[in-house]
This record gives C-alpha cells, sequence and structure tokens, in this order.
C-alpha cells in the first residue's frame, strides 16, 4: 500500500485529461455566441434566463470542466491518490458533466421542464461521481500537506454547492419556490466561488508557484490557515443569510482571507528565483490582480455590480488562471506520455505549444475582458465587440491545444523503435 | 533533533532548483563561457543528489522495508529520464541554441518538480517512518558522500 502512487501507470491515460481540457473553450466559444446574439440588457440583468445559462455555462461547462479533468491528473502526483478505473471514471463523468450542462442551458433558452429534469439527473450523476471517489481518495492519503488539505476541503465544500445546487434544480423542476430560495441561491454561489473554485486554485498554488517558478512559499499563516477560515466564513454567512444578518462584517474578512491569498501570491512571483520570462506568468499576474479588483468592488459597491463581478472573478481571475495551467500541462503531458512509451526523438514544450502563439491568444483574451467591463460603464455596444473577441480568443486557445494534441498523435502512431536506434550516451 | 531524511533532501531540492533557475539566468544573457561553468555546477549538484539517494537513501530503505520493485525503482527511472534531458541540454550549450535549450530547461523543470512533490510527500516520509532513530544516520552517511 506505500507504493500506491508511485507506480509506472499511476498517472491517467492522456486521454483522460485532455477530454476535459479541449471541451472548456467549446463552451467558452457557446457563451460568446449566446452574448452575441441575445440583447444586452437581459445579459447585464443576473435574474434574466440568459444570464442564468450562461453562468452555468461557464461554471460547469468550463470551471468545473477544466478543475475535474485536472484532478485526476493532480490526485496521484500530488497526494498520491490513484483512481482505480481511470477510463470509465473519465467516461461517466465527463460525458454527464458535458451532457448535463448544454441541457441545463436549454432549458433557460426553452423552459422545457423535461430538459432541466434530465440535465438534474445527469449533473448529480456527474458530481457525485466525482466527488464521492475524490473524497474516498483524499482522505486515504496518509501524508497531509498544505495542498492535499486545501483539496480535502474543495470536496468537501464543492458537494456542498453542488447539493444546494441540485436543491434549488428541484424546487423549479417542482415549481415550489420558497421564501428562502433567494437565500440559497446566494448561499450557493458563495460556496461555489469562495469555496469550490477559490479553495482549489489556493490548494494548487501553494505548490506550483513555489515550485514552477522557484518562488517563495506561501507565509505559513496563509498556507494552513485561510482554507480554514474560508469554511468558517462560509458557514458563518450561510447563518447570517438565513438570518437576514448584516453581511459587512464577514464581507470583510473573506476580502482580507482571499486577497491575502492573492497578495502574497503576486509578491512571491515577483520575486522568483527564475525570472526568465514564461508566458504563462502573465495568466498568473493577470489572474491575482483581478481577483483583488473583484474582492474590491464586491466589497465597496453599493449598486448592483453582479454582471462585472462575473467578468472580473469569472473569467479575469478564474478562466485566466485556468488557461494558464491548461498551457503548461498540455505540453508536458504530451512529452511525458511520449517519452514513457519510449520515443526518442520527442519535441519539447515549447515546440508544441510555441510561446508567440501563447502570447498572441493571451492579448486577444485579455482585450476581450476590457470590451466587457467598458459594456458595464460605457456602452452595451461593447459587449458585443467583447463576445466576438472571446469567440475568436477561444478560438485560438482551442487551436493552440489542438496543434499539440495532433504533434502527439502523429508521433505516437509512429513506431518508437524506428526511433531508438539513435542511441544516446548518458 | 538530528536532522531527518525529509528535511535534509528537502533542502538539497531546493538547493538544486536555485542552482537551475542560476543555469537560466545564464543561459538567457547568452555568456555562453560562464553557461559552460554553471552547467557543469548543475550537473554534479545534480548527479550528487542522485547519488545520495541511490548509494545510501534507497538501498537502505529498500533493506529496511522489502520494497525493492516499488518506489524506489520509479525515482530510478526518473532520475534516468532527468539525466536523459539534461544531455540534450548539454549539446544546446555546445550549440549555443538558446531556443532549444529553453525548450528543455522547461521540460526539465516540469519533470524535476513532479519527481520532487513524490519524493518529498511520499517516498521521504515513509523512509523517515520506516528508519526511525537510524535516520539521522543515514542522513551523516549521505553528507559523507564524495562527489564524482
Amino acid at each position: 500500500m506505500f507504493n500506491e502512487g508511485l507506480s509506472l501507470d499511476q498517472a491517467p491515460p492522456i486521454s483522460v485529461p485532455f477530454r476535459f481540457f479541449l471541451t472548456a473553450p467549446v463552451f467558452a466559444i457557446i457563451i460568446g455566441a449566446l452574448i452575441l446574439t441575445n440583447d444586452a440588457t437581459l445579459i447585464l440583468n443576473r435574474y434574466s434566463d440568459i444570464s442564468i445559462a450562461i453562468v452555468h455555462l461557464f461554471t460547469l461547462g468550463i470551471l468545473s470542466m477544466i478543475i475535474v479533468g485536472a484532478m485526476q491528473q493532480m490526485m496521484p502526483v500530488l497526494a498520491g491518490a490513484v483512481i482505480k478505473k481511470p477510463i470509465l471514471f473519465a467516461n461517466i463523468v465527463h460525458t454527464t458533466l458535458t451532457l448535463g450542462t448544454i441541457l441545463f442551458a436549454l432549458y433557460f433558452i426553452f423552459h422545457l421542464k423535461v430538459l432541466l429534469m434530465i440535465a438534474t439527473v445527469l449533473l448529480a450523476i456527474s458530481f457525485i461521481t466525482f466527488f464521492i471517489v475524490a473524497i474516498r481518495l483524499l482522505f486515504k492519503v496518509k501524508f497531509l500537506n498544505s495542498t492535499v488539505i486545501a483539496m480535502r476541503i474543495f470536496v468537501i465544500v464543492g458537494l456542498i454547492t453542488i447539493l444546494l445546487g441540485l436543491h434549488l434544480a428541484g424546487s423549479h423542476i417542482a415549481d415550489n419556490i420558497g421564501e428562502n430560495h433567494y437565500s440559497i441561491v446566494s448561499i450557493h454561489i458563495l460556496f461555489g466561488m469562495f469555496g469550490f473554485a477559490s479553495l482549489i486554485i489556493m490548494g494548487v498554488a501553494f505548490q506550483v508557484i513555489p515550485m514552477f517558478y522557484v518562488a517563495k512559499s506561501f507565509p505559513k499563516f496563509i498556507e494552513n490557515k485561510i482554507p480554514f477560515i474560508i469554511v468558517f466564513l462560509l458557514a458563518a454567512y450561510t447563518m447570517f443569510e438565513i438570518a437576514s444578518f448584516d453581511l459587512t462584517v464577514i464581507k470583510v474578512f473573506f476580502v482580507f482571507s482571499i486577497a491575502g491569498f492573492a497578495y502574497f501570491g503576486i509578491h512571491s512571483l515577483n520575486n522568483r528565483k527564475r525570472p526568465i520570462f514564461d508566458v504563462t506568468l502573465l495568466y498568473w499576474k493577470l489572474s491575482l490582480y483581478m481577483l483583488i479588483v473583484a474582492l474590491l468592488i464586491w466589497l465597496f459597491a453599493k449598486d448592483d455590480v453582479t454582471y462585472l463581478l462575473s467578468i472580473l472573478f469569472g473569467l479575469g481571475f478564474l478562466y485566466s488562471l485556468l488557461q494558464g495551467m491548461i498551457y503548461k500541462i498540455i505540453p508536458f503531458l504530451c512529452w511525458f506520455h511520449l517519452t514513457s512509451k519510449g520515443y526518442f526523438t520527442v519535441p519539447t514544450m515549447r515546440e508544441l505549444i510555441v510561446e508567440d502563439m501563447i502570447r498572441i491568444q493571451f492579448y486577444i483574451y485579455i482585450s476581450s475582458l476590457l470590451f466587457f467591463i467598458l459594456a458595464f460603464f460605457l456602452s452595451s455596444i461593447f459587449l458585443y465587440i467583447g463576445a466576438a473577441l472571446f469567440i475568436f480568443s477561444n478560438l485560438f486557445f482551442l487551436l493552440n491545444l489542438i496543434l499539440a494534441v495532433k504533434k502527439y498523435t502523429k508521433i505516437a502512431e509512429s513506431d518508437p523503435m524506428d526511433m531508438s536506434s539513435f542511441q544516446m550516451s548518458s | 533533533m538530528s536532522e531527518t531524511i525529509s528535511s535534509f533532501l528537502t533542502k538539497d531540492h531546493r538547493d538544486c532548483d536555485e542552482e537551475f533557475a542560476v543555469l537560466e539566468n545564464t543561459v538567457a544573457s547568452e555568456n555562453w563561457t560562464e553557461v559552460e561553468k554553471v552547467f557543469g555546477k548543475f550537473t554534479s549538484d545534480l548527479q550528487h543528489h542522485f547519488d545520495m539517494e541511490e548509494k545510501v537513501m534507497f538501498p537502505t530503505f529498500e533493506e529496511r522495508t522489502g520494497m525493492s520493485g516499488g518506489p524506489t525503482q520509479m525515482m530510478r527511472m526518473e532520475h534516468q529520464q532527468m539525466l536523459q534531458i539534461l544531455s540534450q541540454m548539454k549539446d544546446d550549450v555546445a550549440s549555443k541554441n538558446k531556443d532549444h535549450f529553453f525548450g528543455l530547461s522547461e521540460t526539465l523543470m516540469m519533470l524535476m518538480q513532479q519527481h520532487n512533490m513524490k519524493e518529498e510527500q511520499m517516498l521521504y516520509r515513509m523512509a523517515d517512518n520506516h528508519l526511525g532513530e537510524d535516520s539521522g544516520l543515514v542522513v551523516t552517511q549521505m553528507k559523507d558522500l564524495e562527489r564524482v
């Protein structure tokens, strides 16, 4: 049992994470298309059906899609937790998540209750399968560190988020919108954003920033205490929300804890010992700065800023960071799987995805964000420009990934023996 | 309390990382005479780290736990994988091919860090657990190991 997680076949087949990573930009393109074809006033209104559809296309189709895919890759490496039947697991989780997300969005467009019913069942299968397996594996891990602890909290809070979501879907199906429905909506959103999404990103950042950029670790207080403080705040928020108490104090604590994480992340990246410019740094920094701005607006804004927050937090903080991570993971996995199969002439990571292509995609992406933000302050015409650029940047993102996968498959289909005649002295 | 296998080798990982960062920076500056020197230093540090594990710590661990085909074998294979990239990097240093060098160094970095995570989070802690009091002794033996 000790060598669990240290055996050769611990990494799942490459098709496991890739299917999740390649699906996400497709959902992003769908989001862009929906924004382009709908009335701007509906998009800017958080309660419109199309907004709810778009938000869930993002949280389920992009955010959960990438996180669930990445977790299957990360658990074995970071936590020594191996999923026994990785392909079967990925088939179930990916198919139900993809179909469930599509049907869920279609319900808010066509208002056919049967769509929501099927979507709810599919999403329930997907998430419950994922979380039950992840919880079982992560709670068996023998040696703990801050990342494993953050992951454990993430799976528990994630499960609660999903259960709240299922409850909300159930009340829509039953046409039973109770008086505390909107409180549950708020709690569901907060658990999703600060619990599910932020916790996993923190957990990963604790490892990845110091290791991959040869930078200083986060202060022990941030690593060891902040995840627990977030759980405590989520619980307090829930009670305050149900009791209709004033939430200002809780919000202040949330902002301090999460902005503290962002501050130390930026600080560590700026003082890294590996100053070689790495294009994924652009995504990390954009992401952490956007997080701080989003938190401050959330705390201080008096009017309804939900649209603006969705852009800053969802696309600015979360999606930027996830794209940056995928740009590192995909070329590395291509290289890793080819080398492990015995191929000798394997392209380097920078040949699998060319840095300049990433850089161009980054600038298109950041300009789409800029126009989305302008749409809030100025004219809704910018919303459509933003959407067009968003579609374009995601097509570019998808293209970058597909090119890497094509290079991979081309080599993987050749015979490794052909190249092994180039023996290298080591 | 004496040094543990975990604390000693983890510290050595960090030292190797820093030496690696120095190497990358030197290549970026394209001062190729300096690169040769720094490359030699990094290679020797890395090899020394592998030797401390493969010649001292792993055999003791295998003897105590009876696990010889498991985690340590996996780690040895990963060491080989890293040395192979390193030898390709050496060719790039010789031919002053900066771009290709960075493609490889990126890969080596990912591989090293993934490897370090496994060792630091599992193997070293397992070793400290199994060896108990003797882990201090293993650290001393590793420190005494001569550089090749």
